[in-house]
This record gives structure tokens, sequence and C-alpha cells, in this order.
């Protein structure tokens, strides 16, 4: 049961904060790791190794066989851009609801108001979704948004577009107008790691331009808006992500989350799932 | 089942939302703006929101994900990432019988046509979680199938939150600061003995 969960790359660990070798868990399985970079090592509960892979500020592992390298984030190696380890967040809700929230926006003005939006700025304008399937990710283009404060590094209220990319079943990079360069977009990523279906560690991350922040500055803010996503996602029902039509009724605006639920069912990725309808 | 008590009156102030709990069963009580009380599964059926979480506005409530607002016959009424859109009928809070008596805010998961049980001349008090299921608690006042118990000058309203917990609303003639210590040591003492 959930063996596709095996083969994909999951965060485990920031590279930067790895002193000690420590245990962990890994969609339900206890995990160990340490080392130091270049010479990370991660073993499940038998001792035995597993892969590993460092980039984006974190460690990454996998208990399976992945059938593909970990997806490209060609930004990550713009000059000019600060990439901000934000650290951890905890949240007692499935990996897949974490993800699915963190491509949401109608809820801003709701959840994160007068900061990424506010009344009566809430309507959700039409978008694109598309799955690539040669890449097999989904992307959401055209996203509009009005924002009091977009950004750390945003002065006054503005329309932001958004891209959103959901890169793996876990993981998913949003682009957003980068308020000192309007011509450029920031990165800002989330990486979930699934210690069981119901409990799982958030690993933002992000790749921005802002010359100016202090970067304790930076990672306090989006600190600050995962705590409140965090409010939301451990008061859900059914905890776990139900994946079947029927039991939650999504609009227009949730056409990101309808394309992420389908593609999850498609490629049979089940781990944080609810299949079937309680 | 029948009426069961959720809360006190007073514990829900006008433009409140607050959790409750029947049998397993979570609700969101929640009280208009012009006082009336109404009892719905703590659902919000666009994303599983608890609505006990929501915000009132007036005689509606809505869900704090996403700010879907709900009327009085729980149907939506509105979808803010859509304000020009009338949201489909099928939209709808699932929504429970409530009324309130007696100073208490009386709920039925099931149909039932009769009025909750009178509760005279006696003043709410205070309502206190036991960590022992109804049965046990109400059998430790002589009668283990009974919902009211009636105790020197006190009254208990007894409300099963799930099969390890219940919560006992407490009315009574005496001085509330009396009512109060005598039901913390009762509940000491049921506690005691349960464990």
């Amino acid at each position: 049961m959930n063996n596709s969960a095996d083969n994909h790359w999951y965060p485990v660990a920031m590279c930067s904060g790895i002193d000690d070798p420590r245990e962990t868990q890994l969609l339900g399985r206890k995990i160990s790791l340490g080392g130091t970079s270049g010479n990370f090592w991660v073993r499940d509960s038998e001792g035995r190794d597993l892969p590993v892979i460092e980039k984006y500020g974190h460690l990454w592992t996998s208990p399976g066989k992945p059938n593909r390298d970990l997806f490209d984030i060609p930004e990550a190696d713009d000059v000019g851009r600060r990439l901000v380890d934000v650290g951890s967040v905890r949240v007692k809700c499935s990996p897949l609801r974490a993800v699915e929230n963190f491509l949401d926006i109608a809820h801003f003005p709701f959840v994160h108001t007068d900061i990424l939006g506010a009344e009566p700025h809430t309507e959700v304008e039409r978008y694109d979704v598309k799955i690539h399937e040669d890449v097999d990710e989904i992307w959401a283009t055209k996203v509009k948004f009005f924002q009091p404060q977009a950004a750390k590094s945003a002065g006054g209220g503005i329309i932001t577009d958004y891209k959103y990319r959901v890169a793996a079943p876990t993981c998913a990079v949003l682009y957003k107008t980068s308020p000192p360069r309007p011509g450029e977009w920031d990165v800002i990523t989330l990486f979930v790691q699934p210690l069981t279906e119901e409990l799982c560690e958030v690993w933002p991350w992000m790749a921005l331009y802002d010359d100016d922040a202090e970067m304790a500055d930076l990672v306090s803010f989006q600190q600050m808006i995962f705590m409140q996503d965090r409010s939301i996602l451990e008061n859900q029902i059914p905890r776990k992500l139900p994946l079947d039509p029927g039991l939650e009724a999504p609009t227009q605006a949730d056409l990101t989350s309808v394309a992420y639920r389908r593609w999850l069912k498609k490629i049979g990725y089940s781990y944080g799932a609810q299949v079937v309808a309680a | 089942m029948d009426w069961v008590a959720v809360a006190l009156s007073q514990d829900l102030r006008n433009a409140m939302a607050m959790p409750a709990r029947i049998d397993g069963t979570d609700l969101a009580l929640w009280r208009s703006m012009s006082g009336q009380v109404h009892a719905w599964g703590d659902r919000c059926p666009h994303r599983g929101m608890r609505l006990s979480h929501g915000f009132v506005r007036g005689e509606t409530l809505s869900c704090i994900y996403h700010g879907w607002q709900y009327g009085q016959d729980g149907g939506c009424t509105s979808i803010p990432a859509h304000p020009k859109l009338t949201p489909p009928k099928t939209i709808c809070a699932t929504t429970y019988q409530c009324v309130e008596d007696g100073g208490l805010i009386w709920v039925a998961l099931n149909e039932v046509t009769t009025a909750p049980p009178t509760l005279s001349g006696k003043t709410p008090v205070r309502s206190v979680q036991i960590n022992t299921p109804r049965h046990e608690v109400a059998a430790h006042f002589g009668d283990a199938e009974a919902t009211i118990v009636n105790a020197v000058d006190m009254t208990l309203v007894l409300q099963s939150t799930d099969d390890a917990h219940c919560i006992a609303h407490v009315l009574s003639t005496a001085d509330p600061k009396v009512a109060s210590r005598w039901i913390e040591a009762q509940r000491a003492e049921i506690e005691g003995v349960a464990a």
C-alpha cells in the first residue's frame, strides 16, 4: 500500500541546520541523518544508506527508487537572488492538505488579512491550469491578486501576478511579482516532509530579489504567514485530503486544487489522501 | 436521541461562534447579531474547515478560510472569490434543531417534536468538563441512564461529548461560588474513582 509514495524525493533537513546526527520520520518510518556539506548521509531504521541530494538549501532523500532526478528550479542559480532557508513549521495535517493550501489564493483576505489580501478585494479571476505531461508537473498561470503587503519589500498595495507549479506530490513552487523588480519573479517554495499521513514538517525556501531586508526579517515574515496557515490546516475535517469529488465543493477559484487532486489520483499517490469518501 | 444541552446561554454571546460536541459529532454553535442561536455541523462544505472558527456578521456565519457565508437555513449566500456568483442551492452547511430554554442551549441531532426538559427555578452557574463517560457520572448520582441529575440544591444536565468524556452543566439555587466548589469536588471524586 502507498508504495508509489516511496519513489519520490523528500526534504528531511535544512543543510545549514545539521549539527549532530539526528532522527526524524519519513512516510511513517524512522530515519536518521547527519554529516557535513558534501558528506551528508541518511539511513533507514535498519541502518541501510538511503540516497541523498543536497539542493535548494535542503537535504533530500528517498526510501524507494525515484525514477527521476529532483525537479529543477533554474532560478536558484540566478545572480543577485538571495536564497533564504526559512526553517520548518510542524503541522498536524496531511502533507497534501499543506500543499493544496499553498496553491490557494482565495484564502488570502481571510487568513492573511491586510498582508496578502484584504476585503473587499476578494475576487479570483479566471486563470489557466495545465498538466505538463513531459515533466509531469501542474502549472497555474495568469493568476492575479490584489495584495496590501505582498512581501517584506512591498511598500503598499499592488496587484501581484502569480504562477504556481506542483513539481512533486509534496513540493510546490510559486513565482510572484518581485516588488523591487516588477519585471522579475520572486520564487517561494513549499517543500513538505511527510512524517506520517496526518503530520508533516513544512520547509519553505525562497530565492528573492531583495537587497535591503535583514535575513531575520525575511524569515520571520514568511514564518508568520505559515503560522497563519497552520491555524487553518490543523482544523480541516477530515485531516486527509479527499481525492474523490463529492465530499468537498470546489469553485472556479479552485482550479489548481482540482487539478492537483486529479493528478494525485492519476499517478496513484495516496499517502495522506482519503480515497474513499467517508 | 433527544435534546442535549451543549452550553449555557450566557457562554455564547451575540455575534460569536464556538465548538461543541455530542457523542463524537462536532458542532459549530453560533449566535447571530440579533441573538438567534444555531447549531451546525462543524465543517464548511467547501474545504472542510471548522465553522466554529468562523465569524458572524449580522444574521450570517462565515467560514474563516475563504469567507464563504451561510444564512440562517445553512444555505451558502456568498462566495467572496466570485462576488457576482449566486451560490448553488446544493452548497449547504448541516443544520440541527437548536433552542434556548432555562438558560441552556439545547441541540437535537435527530428530528424531535417535543420541547426540551423544563428546569424550573435554578440559575445556570457553569459548565464543567469531566474526563469520565456520561453514564458513569450519572451512576455516581444514582442512575446511570439519567441525563438530568438533581442533587440537593443543584441540577446537573449531562452532555456526552464522546465515549470517554462528558460535560456537566450546573444549575443551582445556591451561591454560585458554593455551587462551583461543589461541582469541582464532585468532579475530582468521580475522575478519581474512574481512574
